[in-house]
């Protein structure tokens, strides 16, 4: 079973990325609505930085991809402009009556989260596969 | 021509004479070994289905991180088991062949 256990690492490994990329997003639609004493202290919604996990030269022509996959790299703010609306009578307003809101883009993070929960998926049926593949291995033999 | 057949006769027995006890001590040899890796791989199936319900302990006590871990870990125990499991089966489907030999 050690060789089907390379596949599911890197099945992992992919799950792990994109479960980051939800609570990533999540968070920048939960705060979407959050005001700031200022516009430099608006909330910056968060973008992960992910990457391909090098494999050792030797691994690439090898049957065992053992330690491959996708890793993040980083979760970097994305740098957007605060959302300004005029709210006069807000704690957080300024002299102009401006409050910064934070500049999440709606449509954008829901297309995130829906990559997100698309590529997820794409990794479940990928380590699905692996599944039943080492399952229809022990089948080899047998009474059918 | 039948001393020349009961000739022939001598001729093959010491071939079969000479391979079956060549056959005996190869499995008198290979014997331990198989028990050892049986052995073997039954205390990793055995650690494997540990750190299984290990992770499933975890769980119930929220200490787990993510839980695809967790599902591979139930599926990697399940699937080494199941490896055991079809050994054991082909091991047992031999010994049954053997027994129902006509001596």
């Amino acid at each position: 079973m050690a060789d089907y256990q390379s596949a599911f690492q890197i099945s992992a490994s992919g799950m792990a990325v994109e479960k980051l990329r939800l609570d990533i997003t999540t968070a920048n639609l939960a705060n979407m609505n959050s005001a700031a004493p200022s516009a430099a202290a608006a909330y910056q919604p968060l973008r992960v930085v992910s990457q391909a996990r090098p494999l050792e030269f030797a691994r690439q022509f090898g049957l065992a991809l053992a330690g491959g996959g996708a890793s993040v790299q980083a979760v970097v703010p994305q740098p957007v402009a605060p959302r300004l609306v005029y709210e006069p009578g807000h704690p957080y307003a300024d002299a102009k009556g401006m409050v910064a809101y934070a500049g999440v883009n709606h449509t954008s993070e829901m297309l995130n989260l829906n990559a997100a929960l698309r590529t997820y998926e794409a990794n479940v049926a990928a380590f699905a596969a692996a599944r039943s593949m080492a399952a229809r291995t022990l089948e080899l033999g047998g009474k059918q | 021509m039948s001393t020349e057949a009961i000739a022939a006769i001598g001729a093959v027995e010491p071939s079969v004479a000479v391979g079956v006890p060549q056959l005996a001590n190869q499995g008198a040899v290979a014997a331990p070994g198989f028990a050892d890796w049986v052995a073997h791989e039954a205390a990793q199936v055995n650690a494997s289905l540990a750190v299984a319900e290990n992770d499933v302990r975890r769980l119930a006590t929220g200490q787990v991180q993510n839980l695809h871990e967790v599902m591979i870990h139930l599926e990697e125990a399940k699937l080494s088991f199941q490896l055991l499991a079809q050994v054991r089966n082909r091991v047992l489907e031999a010994y049954q062949e053997v027994m129902r030999m006509q001596v």
